[in-house]
């Protein structure tokens, strides 16, 4: 049954720009064109607010928080050029590190997977990526793609740690070696990958597909399939399905999942990689979901399943 | 379209023009755009008609195209190609070449007609000479200018008939063209490349450059060290011209970058921000030019043409013209003089040009002093950006204003103001005298039900005198100004009360104020920076969906059928309409709200993604500019305001621009359950047992598909079915088609539905399945099947602490530790490295039985060994999807399943060397020299099985042998003299 089990009034003064749930579901940071983020507590259908997070001098775009792992670690970006990681320690949130090393408004962070440590990818308006790897002792090492994207880089998302395709053809008995990938998009309207080779950041793949901005891309997580998935939206309005079934990674195929009459601004998966959450300027989420024999369809307006999951932004409707 | 106040009137699409240059005639009748194949003359009255065509022959692009300036020549125009320029007449809708002028050797760079006398054309090129032409005699020019460097832009003065300004790499030459020898003057403008040059339209000594070095450079050729002013921009500029009402520049970007493709109009008082930005062309600007006005219009238009192939007309009112005009007074004094309407006026249009520069110096002088005490002093009465009487200013003053409601009355020069802010009214008259604006300020008086306390009032007056003399002093409106300084004034007072609706325990401190970079928010850097995202939704944890929404009350300023915009830049223009009165001209003014002040912020210039949109609850179209309590009231009430927060609290916390942020359950849309996880079992004991109790587990949730599968996994582990241990017996059920393409297919199946839960019970269960034994050996001291090498490197005990020698102590030898064959590339780094092993290593397979036998393991196993490592992911991403859930042991029972290859090999190796000759070595003796290749120093006897070395010396031997030498002595036994045990870490 598709449930509404909290919502929270996040009382920015501005509008939001992103949400996200740590990793066991019991925090939720938001960030808005207020500067601001702030955190809230959401266990048991609750919302208190635990911290209002105040450092970025522009709109805060994007918030991610790290493997617990690490700590309660979470970061943020905003038009301001910096990217801020705040830590708790003792209850109390305070900055952990601040990076400054973007030129523009830097439009897109993400934590690594676990298994790299603590490592953040940070897309940027100026084009560049970064990437940084946290040493110990408060010390960040800092790797940077130049002009990754020309005009600039709106998402990155990094790649499961796995490397699906080989995962039958190694030799027994030997651990799969992870390499580090990501996926970013731009404004050259490209989605690109990027792969790490002997500790430098190379271009892996170029995929070209859209015909506007790339506004957002997303690595669907493994769940030890040899196929790996990217999704990747755009201003043009398209959200196109990348797939890669070749174990060295190079042939990459699109499927145009659904041309939408506005911009898309997001895409997200499902822990199981088979529902994608879409949304964009026209204020709706839509969830698509794969079929067995490999179609996609809109699952998110209609009367279906075991619960009747009617329009998700009707149900807000009711909310407001 | 209201929002977009100065979007194009006209945008014609010529798709197959490829135009490289464009030019509009002084009539604003045509355009021409010049292709390759063909010139193509727009009718500017009637854009969207097919343009007539002109052909051409010739292999180069037209570098420059331009009609003549003078109102009798209007039908001529020039177009430069290669080294000639040909002269085309237009005449009723048909034109065609009639001249050429041809004497330049090189490409031409440029051209321009004389603003004096209609026959006369300057030419330059890359060639170093400049040429004047008398277009009635195209035989040769009438004057070659000799420039030695090769020029890239020329351009003759406006005022002055006879001077010219030429530009090569990032110097400016001034030239007399009496004097064709030597230019006048050199002007060191730039250190990249000059792209474009452009005389001032009233000063005949003021001109601007644009350069590649990402700037714009304002001259006086009589001052040429040092510039008049500066424009940085971000990116280098193609081209900047003056615009043809005062104190504007448009500047566009060099098209190679193709990065920004707006135009920009500056204010040439005030260079910090841009006035406008012309937002539109889906390419680079290639060309851009005024269309002369129209007799009676006040309106400007500018027509740009891009490399999108779109010819658009943008109009330029006189709102916008009069931005240019701001009131940046101060910043005009410090940065010394950019001319100014006054000095406009002070010259007549048509006063004669003086003769030479040097003729004029002393005279313009004179008018920079006369400007500069004009705009001291109280007297300046004409000042054409502003507007003239209080019936103007109240048409055009902006009071879109939280709780403020004006009411003007322009006859008898008064006005109410009415503020509300929490508990506190204030009523105001104002009252304007007869010769306002020009340094008489008006009155103010508080009326009731004006309730503030009399302190305030005294502040209130104080402030708002202030601001109205600052105003009036420079002749200028102080309404707008008054009352903002009158909102604000209340808000802070408000914010020094206690706020009831502070959050519980959220510690707000004062925003700090915004820094400069974020003043350009909404500029043209803003072209790059996608539009932010105001909805969006996302997965989390296993079956959590977290998303947010504009909310409903907001809409969007445009209409639906547009877009939304890609860039933040397109702000921009509602950045622009904050700050000026421009909306209010808008008769549907009602679609550009902007809330974008929070209620902590007066800062009326701050500009939020929420001016993009605009709420349904707005004010009744009735009253626009009536923002005020009563309409507040009027609104009809929403559920969330309730009880005390819909009087008081309305004015500082009006109407919510974040939606509220929702957290959905999802989880019965995932092909996995937790109540699953819960109620599975794995019993390796009872693998029978463990089927039919899954079974029923996967019918309790309603998976039926799950509940045959487990019957089948029941069938398939039955004890009947399990496979002989003889390889000569029958077939092993694996073999059968049953057997493990049965499982392989619905393995291939649950992978299309991501069904990770039913994978990993699948593979654990058949993991455990079979032979019991079988997969107790995995764990167990016997080897078999494929975990063989298993047993090769025994796991790393504790007691065996260090055994082999040390690589790193001869550079001669660690060549010879890299791993040469595939059994010492997977020597374990501390292993009990007996040489035996080697031994056994090397006779892996020889025995064809052993093979065989390895065979008929691999053959009885249900589960594919070749997919061994994606089965342990699929355990490993369920016992993650486990933990999330808090089922830890239910993910330790998983995660027991997953086969455990060694790590992957990092750090020292380890290989046997024999020590008399150092060659590798396998066994006790050494191949080569047939010693010995490891004695124990104790008893001198080749060592077999455990053993152990000293890091430092290399010697060691027999692990019993050496753990009694070292429990009474601390050097090594060959008395070498080494510490061993202190530089060992036995």
């Amino acid at each position: 049954m598709v449930s509404v089990i909290n919502t929270v009034d996040t009382s920015h003064e501005d509008m939001i720009h992103d949400a996200q749930m740590d990793y066991y579901g019991t925090r939720l940071a938001t960030c808005s064109s207020d500067r601001s983020v702030k955190i809230f507590d959401v266990k048991n259908g609750g919302q208190i607010l635990v911290a209002d997070l105040r450092g970025h001098e522009g709109p805060v775009w994007q918030v991610a928080w790290a493997h617990p792992t690490y700590g309660n670690i979470l970061a943020s970006c905003s038009y301001d050029r910096k990217v801020i990681i705040w830590k708790e320690e003792n209850g109390t949130w305070d900055k952990m590190y601040k990076y400054t090393g973007h030129n523009s408004s830097v439009n897109s962070i993400c934590w690594g997977p676990y298994e790299f440590g603590l490592i953040l990818a940070c897309g940027s308006s100026d084009g560049a990526i970064s990437i940084l790897t946290y040493t110990g002792d408060g010390q960040w090492d800092i790797k940077k793609i130049n002009n990754a994207h020309t005009i600039g880089c709106n998402a990155v998302s990094w790649a499961p740690a796995v490397v699906p395709g080989s995962l039958i053809d190694q030799p027994t008995g030997q651990k799969p070696l992870y390499i580090k990938r990501f996926v970013s998009g731009g404004c050259d309207n490209l989605v690109k990958l990027w792969k790490e080779e002997d500790g430098q950041w190379k271009e892996d793949q170029k995929l070209e597909a859209h015909s506007d901005w790339v506004r957002d891309v997303g690595w669907a997580p493994s769940i030890g399939l040899t196929t790996s998935t990217i999704a990747s939206c755009s201003q043009d309005g398209r959200v196109f399905i990348w797939t890669c079934d070749d174990p060295s990674g190079n042939t990459w195929t699109a499927k145009l999942l659904h041309k939408f009459n506005d911009v898309v601004w997001h895409v997200s998966w499902s822990i199981t990689g088979n529902i994608l959450a879409v949304s964009g300027g026209d204020n709706k989420v839509t969830l698509w979901k794969e079929s067995v024999d490999g179609q996609w369809s809109c699952i998110s307006d209609v009367n279906k399943s075991q619960g009747g999951l009617s329009s998700i932004t009707d149900t807000q409707q009711n909310e407001q | 379209m209201a929002a977009r106040w100065t979007s194009e009137n006209e945008v014609v699409e010529f798709r197959d023009a490829q135009a490289t240059a464009m030019s509009v005639d002084c009539l604003g009748h045509h355009a021409v755009l010049s292709g390759r194949r063909f010139l193509y003359v727009v009718n500017l009255e009637t854009p969207s008609e097919a343009p007539r065509k002109i052909g051409r022959q010739s292999k180069w692009d037209v570098g420059t195209v331009q009609w003549n300036p003078h109102r009798a020549e209007a039908h001529l125009f020039a177009a430069s190609s290669n080294q000639r320029v040909d002269l085309y007449v237009w005449r009723d809708g048909c034109g065609e070449a009639h001249n050429s002028l041809q004497g330049h050797t090189r490409v031409i760079s440029d051209l321009d007609w004389s603003w004096f006398e209609p026959e006369y054309l300057v030419t330059s090129s890359v060639d170093t000479y400049i040429y004047i032409w008398d277009t009635r005699d195209t035989r040769k020019p009438t004057v070659a200018l000799s420039a030695v460097a090769g020029a890239s832009q020329v351009k003759w003065n406006r005022r002055n008939q006879n001077c010219l300004a030429s530009s090569h790499d990032g110097d400016v030459r001034i030239w007399d063209r009496r004097k064709p020898n030597t230019a006048v003057e050199y002007v060191a403008a730039h250190l990249s490349k000059i792209h474009g040059l452009d005389w001032h339209p009233d000063n005949e000594y003021i001109l601007a450059t644009s350069s590649q070095d990402n700037s714009v450079r304002f001259w006086d050729y009589r001052q040429p060290r040092k510039y008049l002013n500066i424009l940085s921009c971000q990116v280098p500029v193609w081209k900047a011209r003056y615009t043809p009402f005062s104190n504007g520049l448009v500047t566009v970007m060099v098209p190679q970058l193709r990065r920004e493709n707006s135009l920009l109009l500056w204010s040439t008082l005030d260079l910090n921000s841009p006035v406008h930005a012309f937002v539109g062309h889906d390419d680079v600007v290639l060309e851009f030019q005024w269309r002369p006005q129209k007799e009676g219009s006040k309106d400007c238009q500018l027509v740009t043409w891009s490399r999108d192939q779109t010819l658009r007309i943008w109009r330029v009112d006189p709102q916008l013209q009069k931005l240019c005009a701001n009131d940046i007074v101060e910043e005009l004094m410090e940065g010394m003089t950019l001319t100014t309407e006054s000095e406009k006026t002070l010259r007549s249009p048509d006063s004669e040009p003086p003769l030479s520069p040097s003729l004029t110096v002393d005279n313009s002088q004179g008018q920079i002093e006369s400007l500069q005490s004009g705009l001291l002093s109280s007297g300046r009465q004409d000042s054409p950006g502003l507007p003239q009487t209080l019936q103007q200013e109240f048409s055009l003053v902006n009071l879109q204003i939280r709780n403020v409601n004006v009411e003007m009355d322009a006859l008898n020069r008064t006005c109410f103001v009415s503020a509300h802010c929490g508990v506190n009214q204030v009523r105001l008259v104002v009252k304007f005298p007869a010769q306002y604006p020009n340094n008489a300020a008006p009155s103010f008086q508080f009326v009731p039900p004006t309730n503030i306390s009399s302190s305030m009032k005294t502040k209130i007056q104080k402030i708002l005198t202030d601001t109205s003399l600052q105003k009036v002093k420079r002749n200028q409106n102080c309404l707008e100004p008054c009352v903002r300084q009158l909102v604000s004034c209340l808000e802070s007072d408000m914010e020094d009360g206690t706020n009831p609706h502070a959050f519980a325990n959220s510690v707000t401190p004062a925003l700090p104020a915004f820094p400069r970079v974020t003043n350009t928010y909404g500029s043209y850097q803003d072209a790059n920076i996608p539009f932010p995202r105001t909805s969006g939704a996302r997965f989390f944890g296993t079956g959590s969906l977290v998303y947010f929404t504009r909310p409903m009350s907001m809409h969007r300023t445009v209409p639906p059928a547009e877009p939304t915009p890609r860039s933040l830049s397109a702000l921009s223009a509602y950045h622009s309409g904050l700050m000026t009165p421009m909306k209010m001209r808008s008769e549907s003014q009602t679609s550009l709200r902007l809330y974008s002040g929070s209620p902590t912020r007066t800062d009326k210039e701050h500009v939020s993604i929420s001016s993009f949109y605009y709420k349904e609850r707005k004010p009744p179209l009735s009253a626009p500019r009536r923002w005020s309590v009563q309409t507040i009231h009027d609104c009809p009430k929403s559920r969330r305001w309730k009880g005390k927060r819909e009087g008081t609290d309305y004015g500082n916390r009006p109407i919510k621009l974040a939606g509220k942020v929702i957290i959905q359950e999802i989880s019965c849309l995932l092909p996995i359950h937790k109540a699953l996880a819960e109620t599975y079992v794995l019993n390796v004991n009872d693998i029978h047992d463990t089927c039919q109790k899954n079974a029923a587990a996967a019918l309790a949730v309603g998976r039926r598909d799950l509940a045959k599968v487990w019957a089948l996994a029941s069938a398939a582990t039955s004890q009947d079915l399990c496979p002989d241990s003889d390889p000569d017996a029958n077939t092993p059920w694996a073999r059968h088609p049953f057997g493990r393409k049965l499982l392989a297919t619905l393995i291939e199946h649950y992978s299309h539905l991501s069904d990770v839960q039913s994978l990993a019970m699948l593979c654990s269960v058949f993991r455990g399945q079979g032979s019991p034994q079988d997969f107790f050996t995995l764990y167990g001291p016997r080897s078999s099947g494929f975990t063989l090498h298993h047993s090769r490197y025994p796991s790393y005990t504790s007691s065996s602490v260090t055994s082999g020698s040390c690589s790193s102590t001869s550079d001669s030898t660690s060549t010879n530790w890299n791993p040469t064959g595939r059994e010492s590339e997977q020597v374990p780094p501390w292993g009990e490295s007996s040489p035996d092993d080697y031994r056994y290593a090397n006779q892996l397979y020889t025995d064809p039985r052993e093979r065989e036998k390895e065979q008929h393991d691999m053959n009885k196993r249900l589960l594919d060994p070749a997919n061994t490592l994606q089965f342990d992911d699929f355990k490993k991403c369920y016992g993650e999807i486990l933990y999330r859930w808090g089922l830890k042991e239910k993910r330790a029972e998983v995660l027991k399943f997953v086969s455990c290859p060694p790590e992957p090999h990092k750090g020292v190796e380890f290989g046997v060397y024999c020590c008399h000759c150092r060659s590798q070595a396998r066994g006790t003796q050494c191949a080569v020299c047939k010693r010995f290749t490891f004695q124990c120093a104790i008893c001198h006897v080749a060592v077999r099985g455990s053993s152990n070395f000293c890091l430092s010396c290399g010697h060691g031997g027999h692990t019993s042998h050496m753990m009694e030498w070292f429990r009474s002595q601390e050097v090594c036994p060959t008395g070498c003299g080494c510490h061993c045990l202190l530089q060992s870490t036995f």
